[in-house]
């Protein structure tokens, strides 16, 4: 089976595409008459739920409607320079722009983004029958502003797992010396001792064996702000400090002594605990952002770790990449005890739940358009194959199709933890200055990396260092 | 000069020739394999090349667009900006202005800006300033050919000068007195004998442009896209591409090394026109 | 002397696109560098603060940490490129079986874009599974590790630089040492002079204005890197390939701190110029009184 990337350049995805059909072609047609002599311009970042939009579902509506659409893919960085500049100038160059979960809060708090829901209730004739708010899954309340409207179409939705090796775990001679090595099961961790335990004994099985295998992953790059993900959204939660350790309730502290816990003991645990693990990863961790991550486990160098859920689906099941194909299992993080208690009852997340939608920016000029591409990609109808070239799923509906059904077998499971679990699994933190605090605070956690400052020190720094940039933003008083 | 054992000549040549082309070498390593095989243990040798990232990229039409763009960008780029330099210099060799160093050393200072920076109000100029109706200089060509002089010029203006000001003043005056007008002295008598220096500077101009990636990753969308953005495209969240951006770097070399190609010869024939003067 | 008309028509094109593209973006630039803008902070407007950005940059040790790295990473690779490149080009000016060849092959660096030379060394250099270190580690037990040690990085991206842009060094100095007149060497040669008499007082000074050029180019590109660096290290082990061009980058792009980042460009290319001019002004300067 081979996914996703390849939509971006195959002309294959065009034959899936000119197949469908729906009953509701009247509806569209009529819909788009007005808007004939539109183009729709959108800005995303290049992924595999992107692409597809681009290569398929785009040509489907151009097909449908007679509105052409171009969309722009470019990497991470680029596309949030660009949509920010266009909709901060008020240009008007995009009628649709990509929302990560992470910036839609600077976005809504710039009013850079279009109501949705009011749009469609404002012009009742663009209403697609098909298309329904309630269709979507829970991740679609993070694009809702404060009046509980939707400000961008979910268009991907992943949580950022912890994947093992089933090969690996169900090997007779492994199993075998683990136990009498630990006196325990080999089986997926659910607490950091036992992810611990079984890092250090295949980090070492590795090394006796003479074989390019280790224990766990570590999304540690010493100059890319993925580690600071990784700390904060991953690990760091699974401690018990949530939202980065800032309280948005009491003006924004970091610093426990303004009753922060940025660098409480519990968060200066979590780092000493990833540190450790990160010393037994393989050697590339210290250069591995969420893309090497992806690419040790899909090597076969690890026998567990945290990866993304975009990922998962190419390291479980796309041949092309990935070399352990058919030897992947899914489970949900390491945690604390009493963590999983805790979110149960509705305080804090055990990790990271991403993705994106897409929005109409508030200068565009096409926005009744931009509404009804938004709501052709937003339908039930068009989710499954979606899902099956791009693993992602925004919809309810999704999870019982046949097709995904498949999928989840290949997955690991995955699916059915995404549907299931999901709940516990929480985006960012609704903070306007996201990648502002991040960016100030990041340099001093690569230097806690590279070893130059002490990992307590250091978090005492980071707290510090972050409220003052809070101060400078003016969100602190 | 004493001789020269000719082996240890050429032995010297070629290690610094694989020096050279290792990277490049790794380059097209990467783009013949599949994305599988990448991150195992590395081989020094190549052995069954995968050509399934070429066929990729040969089948997808914005890369061709791209690489129209890139072409014409470039070259518009390095022509104008060599005209435009040899022009200047010959001003700034031959007549006498006040403060004509000060022209000359503030030209350069363009090229100093960190260009992170200038992206915004290049954009806001782009796009609210220079603009005829609804036509605005953001994501066309000859937006991008004219904000590539800002580097490019300066280039220009900076390596043809010593060119332009060690052909002898003597030469053009002997030409006036015949009655020659000031335009037949420049394009018969300098400018043939700048050849080498403009060939210099249109090679290096035209390679300039057409590597530059961070203006044109934000100053173009859709109509005037380069190739070094559509590189971009390859580095996303799951994993950047790296089969396809070595691919389409591998392709990005072929119309570089033509255009160096046909330029060489003239530098070679710098030689014999050293000869000559000398 | 022709009029000087004609040299104002010859110059205004030059002059005109420089003052839309260059000239006016800086002035938008000055502006905005006194100002405190983010339009993400809790007051998204610009708000007129002075010189306090300025002020605030004195003490920045972030900006300064830069330019330290900013300064040694530019003299390592300038300083090496043009005596290697001035090697190369020496080497070039004698006759010797497939020169053209070589000479081709040499100049092959240049064509490549700097995000694609980052990217490839990027790969080569992968802790463990580049071919560097790599092979470093199994024929010579050396460990490299570009994550975690800063020298390592640092010198990868000066190496790197090398390997990019001497063939730039060389070719400018071929272009200047073809173009020479003959009969200073062969006159100093009957004379005596001993090879480093004659590249002092006759080589040196007559590509001296080609020299400068050259090293001006490396100089302010070398100050302005970022797709490579950003490509290899994203500045990293820690801050210590955070090169000027990428602090300003982080500081404008992810962190969208418009007028602070104006703040730091204005400074960056201020001590940018006078470093230039003072060189300039030092090493031609004396030549033209000399000669005029």
């Amino acid at each position: 089976m081979n996914y996703a990337l390849k939509v971006g350049v195959s002309a294959l995805a065009l034959s899936i595409a000119s197949t469908a059909a729906y009953a509701d072609d009247a509806f569209w047609k009529k819909a788009a008459e007005p808007y004939q002599d539109v183009t729709l311009h959108g800005v995303t970042e290049s992924t595999p739920p992107s692409n597809y939009i681009r290569e398929v579902l785009a040509p489907q509506f151009e097909e449908l409607t007679g509105i052409r659409v171009d969309i722009e893919t470019t990497s991470w960085d680029q596309m949030y320079d660009k949509a920010i500049k266009d909709m901060e100038v008020g240009t008007g160059i995009y009628d649709m722009v990509f929302i990560e979960q992470d910036i839609v809060y600077s976005y809504l708090s710039r009013n850079f983004l279009t109501d949705t829901t009011k749009l469609l209730a404002d012009n009742p004739s663009l209403k697609a029958p098909t298309y329904s708010e309630d269709n979507f899954t829970t991740f679609a309340d993070y694009f809702r502003g404060e009046n509980g409207d939707l400000y961008g179409v979910p268009m991907e939705a992943f949580i950022k797992i912890y994947l093992y090796r089933t090969d690996l775990f169900n090997d007779p001679e492994i199993k075998e010396a683990f136990k009498a090595e630990t006196g325990r099961e080999l089986k997926p961790a659910k607490t950091h001792e036992e992810y611990g335990e079984i890092a250090r004994f295949f980090t070492k099985w590795g090394k006796d064996h003479d074989m390019d295998l280790w224990g766990t992953t570590a999304q540690a790059h010493t100059g890319h702000p993925a580690s600071f993900y990784e700390y904060f959204e991953s690990i760091a939660p699974t401690y018990g400090v949530y939202n980065w350790g800032i309280d948005a309730d009491n003006n924004y502290a970091a610093t426990v002594e303004h009753g922060g816990k940025m660098n409480s003991p519990e968060a200066k645990k979590a780092l000493k605990w990833w540190l450790s693990m990160r010393d037994i990863a393989p050697p590339e961790s210290n250069a591995s952002t969420w893309t090497e991550v992806g690419t040790t486990f899909g090597a076969g160098r690890v026998a567990q770790g945290l990866v993304y859920g975009e990922n998962a689906g190419w390291i479980a099941a796309d041949e092309s990449k990935s070399l352990v194909v058919g030897k992947v299992g899914v489970a949900l993080p390491p945690l604390e005890d009493g963590i999983l208690e805790e979110v149960e009852n509705g305080k804090g997340y055990i990790g990271y739940y991403d993705g994106g939608a897409f929005g109409i920016p508030s200068p565009s000029k096409n926005k009744e358009a931009a509404m009804l591409f938004l709501q052709y990609i937003g339908q039930d109808e068009v989710q499954p194959d979606w899902a099956v070239a791009a693993p992602r799923v925004t919809n309810k509906a999704t999870y019982d199709d046949p097709k995904v059904q498949e999928m989840n077998k290949e997955l690991g499971g995955y699916y059915d933890l995404l549907r299931d679990k999901g709940y516990l699994f929480a985006g960012a933190p609704a903070y306007p200055f996201h990648a502002q605090v991040r960016e100030a605070v990041s340099p001093i956690l690569y230097e806690i990396l590279t070893g130059d400052l002490d990992p307590d020190t250091g978090l005492d720094q980071m707290a510090a260092k972050a409220e003052a940039e809070l101060t400078d933003l003016g969100y602190r008083k | 000069m004493k001789k020269r054992n000719p082996i240890l000549t050429t032995l010297f040549w070629i290690l610094i020739s694989l020096l050279t082309l290792f990277p490049i070498y790794w380059l097209f390593v990467i783009s013949v394999k599949p994305a599988v095989q990448l991150f195992s243990t590395p081989d020094l040798i190549l052995n069954n090349p995968y050509w399934g990232n070429y066929t990729e990229v040969l089948g997808n039409r914005l890369v061709r667009s791209y690489m129209i763009n890139s072409l014409i960008i470039s070259s518009g780029n390095a022509l104008l900006c060599t005209v435009l330099g040899f022009f200047t210099c010959y001003a700034l060799s031959r007549f006498d202005f006040k403060g004509k160093e000060s022209i000359f050393f503030w030209t350069i200072t363009n090229r100093m800006a960190p260009p992170a920076v200038f992206l915004l109000p290049l954009f806001l100029l782009m796009t609210q300033v220079y603009r005829i109706g609804e036509f605005t200089l953001l994501d066309t060509r000859i937006g991008m050919i004219l904000v590539y002089c800002t580097f490019n010029l300066p280039f220009a203006i900076w390596t043809l000068r010593p060119t332009i000001d060690g052909i002898p003043k003597e030469l053009d005056e002997a030409a006036y007195v015949d009655g020659a007008s000031p335009w037949k002295v420049i394009s018969e008598i300098v400018f043939p004998l700048c050849r080498p220096g403009l060939a210099v500077t249109l090679i290096l101009t035209w390679v300039f442009a057409w590597n530059e990636y961070l203006l044109a990753a934000t100053l173009t969308n859709f109509d005037a896209r380069t190739l070094t953005t559509g590189l971009s495209e390859y580095v996303t969240t799951t994993g950047t591409e790296w089969g396809i951006m070595a691919t389409i770097s591998v392709f990005t070399l072929i119309p570089a090394l033509i255009v160096f190609g046909l330029v060489q010869k003239h530098i070679v024939a710098g030689l014999t026109f050293g000869a000559v003067k000398g | 002397m022709r009029s000087n008309k004609l040299g104002w028509i010859l110059l205004a094109p030059t002059l005109l696109i420089l003052f839309f593209f260059g000239v006016l973006p800086f002035v938008y630039v000055v502006f905005v560098s006194f100002h405190q803008w983010n339009p993400f902070a809790a007051s998204p407007e610009m708000i007129f603060n002075g010189a306090d950005n300025f002020r605030r940059i004195v003490f920045d040790s972030a900006f300064l940490n830069s330019l330290g790295v900013t300064v040694a990473f530019v003299l390592f690779a300038v300083i090496s490129e043009v005596i290697i490149g001035y090697m190369l080009a020496q080497a070039f000016m004698r006759e010797f079986p497939g020169k053209a060849f070589f000479r081709t092959i040499h100049t092959l660096p240049l064509i490549m874009a700097p995000i694609i030379v980052g990217s490839v060394w990027k790969l080569m250099t992968t802790p463990s599974i580049g071919i560097i270190p790599h092979y470093l580690d199994k024929w010579f037990g050396i460990s490299m590790n570009i994550g975690t040690s800063a020298p390592a990085a640092f010198f990868t991206i000066v190496v790197m630089d090398i390997w990019h842009w001497t063939p730039l060094v060389t070719l400018t100095l071929i272009a200047a040492l073809v173009s020479l007149p003959r009969d200073p060497f062969e006159q100093a040669q009957i004379d005596g002079a001993n090879k480093r008499q004659i590249f002092w007082h006759i080589t040196l000074p007559m590509i001296a204005p080609a020299l400068i050029a050259t090293v001006f180019i490396r100089l302010m590109d070398a100050l302005r890197t970022v797709d490579e660096v950003w490509m290899l290290t994203g500045g990293g082990p820690g801050s210590s390939t955070r090169f000027l061009g990428v602090h300003i980058f982080k500081e404008v792009f992810p962190k969208t701190n418009y007028g602070y980042g104006s703040t730091i460009s204005v400074i960056v290319l201020y001590l940018t110029i006078v470093v230039c001019w003072l060189l300039y002004v030092s090493m031609l300067a004396p030549r033209n009184n000399r000669k005029g």
